[in-house]
C-alpha cells in the first residue's frame, strides 16, 4: 500500500521540526556550542543598583566578560551585593578595576561595564569589586543640574 | 423558578460527571499502550494526518503573521527610533506565545475537529462496537494512536509556525523595510535565550498538543450517534479546544516567565 | 428433547434512562441451531443481543454464554470470550478505511499471527463462502447494501466462531439479497456448527429459516417455541405479531382524549 510512502513522508515531517527547533537554538537564540564554559565569580557592592536584572551582561571595554548571577540585599551595610560569574579566560582582571552601572542604547538594558585600573595584581575568584559606581539616577541628575552643581 | 435551579444544578453535576468520563476515558487510552508492532504503523498514518496535512494551514498562517508583526512592530518601534529591535520582538513573541498559541488553535480547528468528526462518525456507524465484539480494544486500535500523533505533531507544528513567522518577519524588515540585517540577527540573538524562551515554548506547545488532542478524541468518542450528535461534538471539540488552550495559556505563561 | 443451552438469560432486568427494557426475562437458546428473537421495534432486541456479548451489564439477573457469567467476567476474559462470538450489525459497521479484504482479514490479523498465505486462504475463503470472492479489492463505500451485509457476515466468521448473532439481518433488503441472505443463514448454521441467534421483526422470513423463536414483549417473553408451535400459540399477542394485524392487543390508536372534545363536535355553545 501507499504505507511506505506515508512514512517517509512523516520522517521528513518530524525532520523539518527538529530543523526547526535547530534553527531556534542556533540562529534565533545564539545558542553557541561552547556555552559549557568554565567560569568564576566575582562580587561588587552597589548603592543602588537601578534597573540591574539576573541574567544581565558583563563587559568590558565593550566585550561581554560574563553574566550576572544575582542581585541580593546586604543587610548589614543596606548595599546591593551583585553576583557576576566572569568567563574563566578573562584571568587577569587588574584588582583596582571599578564595577560601573551603564545603560545600553534607549531602551535601555542596564549592565555592568568594568573600568580597567592600573594594579599589577588581578581580581582571584571570589574577591569583591574595590570600587563602584551605581546606576545613574535620572531624577538626581536632574536636581544637580537645576541646583547648578 | 426552584425548576430552573434544580435543572441549573443538573447541568453542573452532568458537566463534572462529563469530566469525570473523560478522566477514565484517559486513563483507559493511556493505560492501553499498543503492541509495537501494530502500534507503530498506525501511529504513522495518524501523524501523517494530523501533522503532515496541517502543514500547509500552519506554514501559510506562519508566514503571514510574522509579517504582520513585521510591519506593525516596525511602525511603532520607529517612534522610538529602535527598529533594529524587530527582530527580537518578532522572536520573542512568537517562540513565547504566538507560536504554541496561534498553532494550537489552528490545530484544534483543522486536525481536531477531523478526529472528532472521524471517531464520532465511527462510532455512530456502529464501527467501534463491532470491533469491541470482535475482540479489540478501540481505544488502543482507533483512540489512542490519534491521541499520540497529536501529541507528537504539535510542538513540530508550533516550532515550524515560529521559523516561518521569523522568516517572514525578516522578509518584511529587512528586505521591505530596510532593517539591517545585521542588527536584526544580532539583537535578537542576545535577547532571545534558548531555554527560557524557546523550551518554554516547546513545552507550552507540548502541553496543548495534548489537551486539543485529548478533547477532540474524547469528544468524538461520547458523542451522540447521529450526524446531529456528531455536528455538535466537533463543535465543542473546537469550542473547548480554543478555551482550554486561552486559558493553560495564561496559567502557564504566569508560572515561565513571572518573576515569582 | 432440547439440546444443552448454549445462552441462557435468568432473571434479567436491565433499565436505560429510566426506563425498564427488561423486567426478569428469561430465555434459554439452544446449541447449534438458529433462534430467532422477535418483536415489536423498540422492545430492546438490540439491546438483548448486547447484553449477551458483554457490551451492556444488566442491573440483576445472570447472563450465561457457554458457561461464563458474561456480567462477571474480567476485561481481558470477555475479550477471549468475544473470540468465540461473531456479530452481524445492521449497518454492517464494516470500516471504511480498509478493502473488503482487510476488513475480513482484521479479526485474524489482530487475534492470530499467521502467516500472511495463510490468512489469504482463510479470508478467500469466507469470501468464497458469501460468494464475494471477486470482490476482495473493493471499498466499502462501493459496495451496495446487501454486498456490504455479506462482508461483514465473512468477517464474522473469520475466526470461526462458535456464536453468531445478527442485528436485523433483513431490514431493507430486496428480494434476491434477502434470499441470499436466507440461504447464508440456514448453510452456516449447519456447516460450521454455529449457534445463531437472529434477532429480527420479519416474521416470514425468520420463522422459515429458525429452529425456535421467541418473541419478545414489554421486556418479557410472550412466547417461545418452535415455527409450528408458535403459529398455534393461544396468545392473542403472539397471533397479532405474527399476522401482522395492525389492531389487537397492541392498539391502533395512540392513547388520546376524547375525540369529540378534539374535533368540536357536538356541545358547542357558539
Amino acid at each position: 500500500m501507499a504505507q511506505r510512502s506515508t512514512e517517509i513522508i512523516v520522517g521528513l515531517f518530524m525532520v523539518a521540526g527538529l530543523a526547526a527547533l535547530m534553527f531556534l537554538a542556533l540562529q534565533v537564540s545564539g545558542l553557541s556550542p561552547k556555552s559549557a564554559e568554565q567560569t568564576y565569580t566575582l562580587y561588587a557592592n552597589f548603592n543602588d543598583t537601578g534597573g540591574l536584572t539576573p541574567r544581565g551582561k558583563v563587559s568590558m571595554a565593550g566585550v561581554t566578560v560574563g553574566t550576572i548571577e544575582s542581585i541580593t540585599l546586604d543587610r548589614e551595610t543596606f548595599q546591593a551585593r551583585v553576583t557576576m560569574s566572569i568567563h574563566a579566560e578573562v584571568d587577569n582582571i587588574p584588582a583596582d578595576s571599578a564595577a560601573v552601572i551603564r545603560t545600553s542604547g534607549l531602551l535601555g538594558e542596564q549592565y555592568i561595564d568594568i573600568s580597567i585600573g592600573g594594579d599589577l595584581e588581578s581580581l582571584n575568584a571570589g574577591d569583591t569589586f574595590y570600587s563602584t559606581q551605581s546606576a545613574m539616577n535620572l531624577e538626581r541628575l536632574i536636581s544637580n543640574f537645576a541646583s547648578g552643581r | 423558578m426552584m425548576d430552573r435551579i434544580a435543572g441549573l444544578g443538573r447541568l453542573g453535576i452532568a458537566i463534572i460527571a462529563s469530566f469525570g468520563r473523560s478522566g477514565q476515558f484517559l486513563f483507559g487510552v493511556l493505560a492501553g499502550v499498543p503492541r509495537p508492532a501494530t502500534g507503530f504503523p498506525l501511529l504513522i498514518k495518524q501523524l501523517y494526518a494530523v501533522g503532515v496535512l496541517s502543514l500547509a494551514i500552519v506554514v501559510v498562517s506562519g508566514l503571514f503573521i510574522g509579517m504582520v508583526l513585521g510591519l506593525q512592530g516596525y511602525t511603532i518601534l520607529s517612534d522610538y527610533g529602535s527598529e533594529s529591535a524587530i527582530g527580537q520582538m518578532i522572536a520573542l513573541t512568537l517562540v513565547r506565545e504566538l507560536g504554541p498559541v496561534v498553532t494550537a488553535l489552528l490545530f484544534a480547528g483543522r486536525a481536531g475537529s477531523a478526529l472528532t468528526a472521524e471517531i464520532g462518525l465511527m462510532k455512530a456507524t456502529e464501527q467501534l462496537s463491532s470491533m469491541e465484539m470482535m475482540g479489540v480494544d478501540p481505544l488502543r486500535r482507533v483512540v489512542a494512536p490519534r491521541l499520540w500523533a497529536g501529541f507528537l505533531a504539535m510542538p513540530v507544528l508550533a516550532m515550524i509556525f515560529s521559523v516561518v513567522g521569523i522568516w517572514g518577519g525578516m522578509l518584511v524588515g529587512v528586505e521591505w523595510l530596510g532593517v539591517f540585517e545585521g542588527s536584526f540577527w544580532g539583537n535578537m540573538q542576545s535577547s532571545v535565550d534558548f531555554v527560557d524562551d524557546v523550551l518554554n515554548g516547546f513545552i507550552k506547545s507540548v502541553v496543548f498538543g495534548f489537551v486539543c488532542a485529548w478533547i477532540a478524541v474524547y469528544q468524538g468518542y461520547d458523542c451522540v450517534p447521529t450526524s446531529a450528535g456528531i455536528s455538535s461534538a466537533t463543535t465543542k471539540t473546537v469550542v473547548y479546544s480554543s478555551l482550554a488552550v486561552l486559558g493553560l495559556d495564561f496559567v502557564l505563561t504566569a508560572v515561565m516567565f513571572g518573576d515569582f | 428433547m432440547e439440546s444443552s443451552a448454549y445462552i441462557t438469560l435468568r432473571d434479567v432486568v436491565f433499565s436505560r434512562s429510566g426506563r425498564r427494557i427488561f423486567d426478569g426475562i428469561s430465555l434459554d437458546i439452544p446449541k447449534g441451531k438458529v433462534t430467532a428473537i422477535m418483536g415489536p421495534s423498540g422492545t430492546g432486541k438490540t439491546t438483548l443481543l448486547r447484553l449477551i456479548g458483554g457490551q451492556l451489564r444488566p442491573d440483576s439477573g445472570q447472563v450465561i454464554v457457554a458457561g461464563h457469567d458474561v456480567p462477571r467476567l474480567k476485561r481481558k476474559a470477555l475479550y477471549q470470550l468475544r473470540e468465540k462470538m461473531g456479530m452481524l450489525f445492521q449497518s454492517g459497521a464494516l470500516f471504511t478505511d480498509l478493502s473488503v479484504y482487510e476488513n475480513v482479514a482484521f479479526p485474524l490479523r489482530v487475534h492470530t499471527s499467521l502467516p500472511e498465505d495463510m490468512i489469504r486462504d482463510i479470508v478467500l475463503m469466507k469470501l468464497e463462502a458469501v460468494g464475494l470472492r471477486g470482490a476482495r479489492e473493493l471499498m466499502p463505500s462501493e459496495l451496495s447494501g446487501g454486498m456490504t451485509r455479506r462482508v461483514a457476515l465473512a468477517r464474522s466468521i473469520a475466526l470461526d466462531p462458535e456464536l453468531i448473532m445478527y442485528d436485523e439481518p433483513f431490514a431493507g433488503q430486496d428480494p434476491i439479497a434477502m434470499g441470499v441472505l436466507v440461504k447464508l443463514i440456514r448453510d452456516l448454521n449447519s456447516s460450521m456448527g454455529l449457534t445463531s441467534v437472529l434477532v429480527s421483526h420479519d416474521v416470514p422470513e425468520s420463522l422459515s429459516i429458525c429452529h425456535y423463536a421467541c418473541i419478545i414483549a414489554d421486556g418479557k417473553v410472550i412466547g417461545e417455541g418452535t415455527p409450528e408451535e408458535l403459529r398455534a400459540h393461544p396468545s392473542e399477542r403472539v397471533q397479532q405479531f405474527l399476522e401482522g394485524q395492525p389492531d389487537g392487543p397492541v392498539p391502533f390508536h395512540y392513547p388520546s382524549g376524547d375525540a369529540a372534545a378534539d374535533f368540536g363536535v357536538g356541545g358547542r355553545s357558539s
